[in-house]
């Protein structure tokens, strides 16, 4: 049984509650242990890294992967913003032996940071083969259009994150294809939905998110999958005040990975959280499309 | 050439100190002593101890011309021809490639520490570079001092010597 | 023998840290030396003047001068001794500037040097014998490999100056990509109408012999003696039967891609490219036609008239000989799919190519001069052009400029106005360059007259809205994002070397870069020539260009092959490898290291077979010199015994 330390963030354990819940039913359903990383805080976030203090953009990161290193196994972090700011303090440390000293100093022992890290794409991509998904999964989302979006965080910098490629993501194809459904081109997949603009300058997220949001529509598409807790917040709790600002009526469902995942191995929607999007898919009806 | 001649010996060691190091270079005429030439217009200054002998590729020197030199006093040795790729000749250097790296992984039995060995690749443009590996071999055999070479490299490697030697 | 030294002051460049007195005294007492002296500028007619004078004085037959490199002067100073009557290999320069005064401070320091160099020089032109350069008749007949604007222009060149031209083209007729455009910047003349004569006088010409489907397979020999093979593959249709009524192409049931028309439009598997393709002959492509992948059809050999189709023609080989040869195989564009997925990779029908849409504005093209969106034939409205698409993206690993695609851009821009007068143009530029003559003004009229849109900044995705594309990007003069909702998008795709470059470069035996284009031999004196003698280059195979540029460069290689081929014969190196016959032991290890095949094997009276240089081959890189066992070839002028007396006096 493979075992990970799991670092589920802020999100996961609060507004995205869901992704949570449906993660650790698509791990369990495929006998993956996830340890919750002990005593784990914030990742830094956005503000954090804005600081001109270097060290502070890198410290709170740097704290989680000092825990994880204590063991053996690698981590994995769903939130795609705690994922890119982890592997962030790793990059830079690895470089910066200033940066090293200074992190040590404050937490009072030479800093651990060379665990493995994984976003949730690249580990379910190790555990799960897509020929054992799809036997699970029976066609269950047959004639469902699952489109992945993978937004800014997941793959950019390339540099930093060296996963997939960053101007045409593709690694999400492979499980979400096991499932069943068919998973059509999306232009917009990697465009910025407007991120943590939201508070300071909403008419730009408003604007971005609109924009992904038509172009999937336009695409035929009936969800949108993504593995950022931000992405899905902008594009899905946000969705009314878009329509609102836009006079438009969307009703596009933004899910989680691991809630596709989860439909696809016969969970119930209320068991994946699907009931607490503020966008519900209907999902009985993809579900009798198939049968 | 049996010559009588004018026969001044010059056997004279011309070379006063002598803890100084001495190194042979080998350039292929295209490529790097083309770039020894550009960092000389470029007025790079270079460590002295490098005397250069020109060649038409990397691809004529003879190990045994390296373990020759070595046997004749030279500190350490420095061979260097175009670019893989970029040979003057086609390929002349990739035969030098073969026959020198052979010849680095022999010299420790020779009792030639490998350092004093180098072959490397500058182009007639690299007049910089030529400047770099200069400094940088002449810095590398430096701390090893003067090699007391016993000989032992085989008799054919000197050919036929001629003159009052 | 008798030597004598010349240490050069080059004014204060030499004597400022080299003493080049105490070099000449040193070098008095050197073995054989009969006569040292310092000389203020060698390289001087009065320098040289007191060369030749000391030689008579003190009888020398061996000379050493200690200057610059002899990179720079051998050639100068190997006259100069001539005159004194002293054979030219009996000299050897001794480069005490470049590699010794100009990097050395120190005056003891350098000038011990240059005495040892000094002391290398004597001891090296004491193992020089005399030695006389041979001749080799040179070929009078140039060979010009592609057949675009540039490989007919130095054809035609070439051929007016009287000599024989083969041009090898590899398609079915000449032309190349300037026979797909519509106009030509600057001047907006019809393409076909300047090129379609040029095309005609050289199919007709007495002095060339055009071979079309054909390629060069290998390439042997030097400078004014090529030995050339071509391989003319079948077509399946006679070219002296063909009369060009295209009537096979009619009837032909197999559809194939469209490759002149890049792709828009469809073609036959048996067909005529373009109307006033030359030779106006059929050619058969058998990996598209029903005859040869089902076995049977036969359709067009029975329609021909001309009982011209064949298909069991086959390959012909032919071997040539050549005195130059010229390059000219052009460009094509890069394959911009793969590394723009943010353009939407080839998935949307309504983003073209720059190409594509220059067969569109061709009256003969695949529309007959409409411009359409290929997805529903509709008239476009809006149309953006992108400009460096796959040049200066360093992110796509492209970093250099397609040197065109600013000025077709404006170019198509004012074509678009003529042919739709209510259209608009938006132009995504990162500069705009037209500095060509008269290429500014082509760039004003698209901006004026035409109305086109300029908008400084990148495209950083496409993608479809409805019907209609988004195309996204900055506009980094306001400084902020713009969109543009349109019909047809345009990419300005850069220039990549063409097809196999790199492979006929190989057999060449040139240099070609990390793009595959063709590297001349100097970027600034010799930009014709390439690193290997006789063979010129021509046009966008050395790098893009536009048609001036690639008309000028081929002129400019013809006039250097027209020069070549007017000798009669050229001289040779005479510092190549000699065997000792009378030790060969005819192994010829020296024969599998040559690299010119210079090395043949005879039978002595005595029924030894030994290994003799073919010296008109032989370029003198002494390989064989290393390889031999028994040590018994010698390259003149760096033999063993010349090469170990040099390390000896240096070390000494
Ligand atoms: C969209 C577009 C518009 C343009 N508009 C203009 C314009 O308005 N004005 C202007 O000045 N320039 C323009 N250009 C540039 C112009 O096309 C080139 O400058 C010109 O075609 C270069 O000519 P060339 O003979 O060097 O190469 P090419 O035209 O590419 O010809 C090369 C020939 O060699 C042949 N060949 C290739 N490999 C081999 C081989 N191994 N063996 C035998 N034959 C071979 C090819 O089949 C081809 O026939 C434009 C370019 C593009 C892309």
């Amino acid at each position: 049984m493979s075992k990970y330390a799991y670092f589920p963030g802020c999100s996961l354990a609060s507004s995205s509650m869901e992704y949570d819940t449906s993660f650790r039913l698509v791990a369990r359903e495929f006998g993956i242990e996830l340890q919750e990383l002990d005593d784990w805080n914030c990742c830094g976030a956005s503000p954090a890294p804005h600081h001109w203090v270097e060290v502070l953009g890198v410290l709170l990161a740097a704290r989680n992967l000092h825990i994880a290193g204590a063991g053996e196994a690698p981590l994995v972090a769903p939130c795609a913003g705690c994922y890119n700011r982890l592997k962030h303090a790793q990059y830079k440390l690895e470089r910066n032996q200033e940066l090293r000293r200074q992190t040590s100093e404050v937490l009072g022992e030479e800093v651990r940071y060379q665990t493995e890290v994984l976003n949730i794409v690249k580990m379910l991509n190790r555990e799960i083969k897509p020929g054992a998904l799809a036997e699970r999964a029976r066609e269950r989302l047959a004639g469902v259009r699952l489109a992945p979006y993978y937004g800014c965080l997941l793959v950019r910098p390339a540099e930093v994150i060296g996963y997939d490629d960053p101007r045409d993501p593709k690694k999400m194809e492979p499980l979400l294809r096991a499932t069943g459904a068919e998973v059509p081109h999306f232009a917009l997949k990697s465009e910025c939905c407007g991120s943590y603009m939201g508070l300071a300058r909403k008419e730009i997220v408003l604007r971005a998110s609109h924009r992904i949001i038509e172009a999937a529509v336009a695409a035929g598409i009936d969800a949108l999958v993504t593995a950022c807790p931000l992405c899905q917040q902008n594009l899905d709790l946000r969705q009314g005040q878009i329509n609102r600002a836009f006079g438009t009526s969307f009703r596009l469902p933004v899910l989680y990975f691991s809630q596709a995942i989860g439909l696809a191995l016969g969970a119930s929607p209320e068991e994946l959280g699907i009931d607490s999007l503020a966008v519900e898919p209907d999902v009985d009806r993809w579900l009798k499309g198939a049968a | 050439m049996a010559d009588a001649g004018k026969g001044h010996a010059c056997g004279v060691r011309r070379r006063g100190r002598d803890d100084e190091i001495k190194l042979v270079g080998f350039l292929c005429n295209w490529c790097s002593y083309a770039g020894a030439d550009m960092a000389g217009t470029s007025r790079l200054a270079q460590p002295a101890a490098l005397r250069i002998v020109r060649v038409p590729c990397s691809g004529r020197v003879d190990p045994l011309l390296v373990m020759k030199a070595f046997q004749e006093g030279a500190d350490g040795v420095l061979v260097s021809g175009c670019h893989p790729g970029d040979c003057h000749y086609n390929e002349g250097n990739y035969y030098a490639r073969r026959r020198l790296e052979l010849l680095k992984r022999m010299l420790p039995y020779y009792g030639v520490e490998p350092e004093r060995f180098h072959y490397t690749w500058v182009s007639a443009s690299e007049g910089g570079r030529w400047a770099e590996v200069v400094a940088e071999f002449t810095a590398a055999v430096e701390p090893l001092g003067k090699l007391h070479y016993a000989g032992g490299a085989p008799a054919a490697a000197a050919g036929e010597e001629d003159g009052d030697g | 023998m008798r030597i004598g030294v010349f240490v050069c002051q080059c004014g204060t460049n030499i004597a400022a840290t080299v003493d080049t007195e105490a070099v000449a005294e040193a070098a008095m007492s050197m073995r054989d030396v009969y006569h040292a002296e310092s000389i203020q500028y060698s390289c001087s007619d009065p320098g040289q003047r007191q060369v030749i004078a000391a030689a008579h004085q003190h009888r020398l037959d061996r000379v050493v001068i200690a200057a610059c490199s002899p990179r720079m002067h051998e050639t100068t100073f190997q006259r100069a001794v001539i005159q004194a009557g002293i054979n030219p290999f009996m000299l050897e320069m001794v480069n005490i500037r470049e590699q010794c005064s100009w990097i050395h401070e120190d005056r003891e320091v350098a000038t011990t040097k240059a005495i040892d160099l000094v002391a290398a020089g004597v001891a090296r032109v004491r193992g020089q014998v005399p030695l006389k350069r041979g001749r080799v008749p040179v070929v009078g007949e140039a060979l010009v490999v592609g057949g675009g604007i540039a490989g007919i222009q130095a054809a035609l060149d070439i051929a007016d100056a009287g000599m024989p031209v083969t041009l090898v083209e590899r398609e079915p007729t000449i032309g190349g990509n300037m026979a797909r455009l519509d106009k030509t910047f600057p001047t907006l003349d019809c393409s076909s109408c300047i090129l379609t004569p040029r095309m005609v006088e050289l199919k007709h010409h007495e002095n060339i012999r055009l071979m079309v489907s054909s390629e060069v397979t290998a390439v042997r020999g030097y400078i004014g003696n090529f030995e050339v093979d071509i391989r003319k593959k079948a077509t399946c249709v006679d070219e002296e039967k063909c009369t060009g009524c295209r009537i096979c192409e009619e009837k032909c049931p197999s559809r194939a891609p469209d490759e002149f028309n890049a792709g828009v439009g469809e073609s036959k598997a048996i067909s005529i490219a373009f109307p006033q393709a030359v030779p106006l002959v059929a050619a058969l492509r058998k990996e598209h036609c029903r005859q040869f992948i089902k076995g049977k059809c036969g359709v067009c050999k029975k329609v021909c008239p001309a009982d011209a189709v064949d298909y069991e023609q086959e390959d012909e080989l032919h071997t040539e000989k050549f005195g130059a040869i010229i390059v000219a195989t052009g460009y094509r564009l890069f394959d911009w799919e793969g590394a723009y997925p943010d353009y939407g990779g080839g998935l949307y029908p309504d983003v073209i190519t720059s190409l594509q849409y220059e067969r569109m504005l061709s009256a003969s093209g695949p529309t007959g001069g409409h411009i359409v969106r290929p997805s529903d034939g509709r008239e476009p409205r809006d149309i953006v052009f992108l400009s460096c698409v796959g040049s200066r993206a360093e992110s796509v690993g492209r970093p250099f400029c397609c040197n065109v695609g600013c000025m077709y851009i404006a170019k198509q821009a004012i074509q678009t106005r003529e042919h739709l007068p209510d259209s608009r143009c938006y132009v995504f530029y990162m500069d705009v360059r037209a500095c060509g003559k008269g290429y500014e003004e082509v760039y004003r009229r698209a901006q004026v007259e035409a109305g086109a849109v300029y908008l400084r900044g990148r495209v950083g995705k496409i993608y479809p809205r409805g019907d209609k594309l988004v195309v996204m990007g900055t506009d980094t003069l306001i400084g902020d994002q713009v969109e543009i909702e349109t019909d047809l998008v345009v990419l300005a795709v850069g220039f990549a070397a063409a097809e196999g470059a790199g492979e006929l470069a190989r057999r060449l035996n040139i240099a070609y870069d990390g793009y595959q284009f063709f590297t001349e031999s100097h970027p600034k004196l010799r930009p014709v020539e390439t690193t290997t003698g006789g063979i010129f280059l021509a046009g966008a195979c050395q790098g893009p260009k536009d048609i001036p540029a690639s008309v000028a460069q081929a002129s400019a290689a013809a006039a250097k092959a027209i020069r070549l081929l007017s000798r009669e014969d050229l001289e040779t190196s005479p510092m190549v490898a000699e065997v000792n016959h009378m030790r060969c032991i005819g192994c010829f290890k020296c024969a599998e290291v040559c690299p010119y095949n210079a090395i043949e094997k005879q039978k002595l009276h005595d029924g030894r077979t030994v290994a003799v240089i073919i010296e008109s081959l032989c370029q003198g890189c002494g390989l064989c010199n290393v390889a031999c066992p028994p040590q018994v070839i010698s390259l003149r002028g760096y033999t063993d015994n010349q090469l170990i007396s040099e390390v000896v006096e240096v070390l000494r």
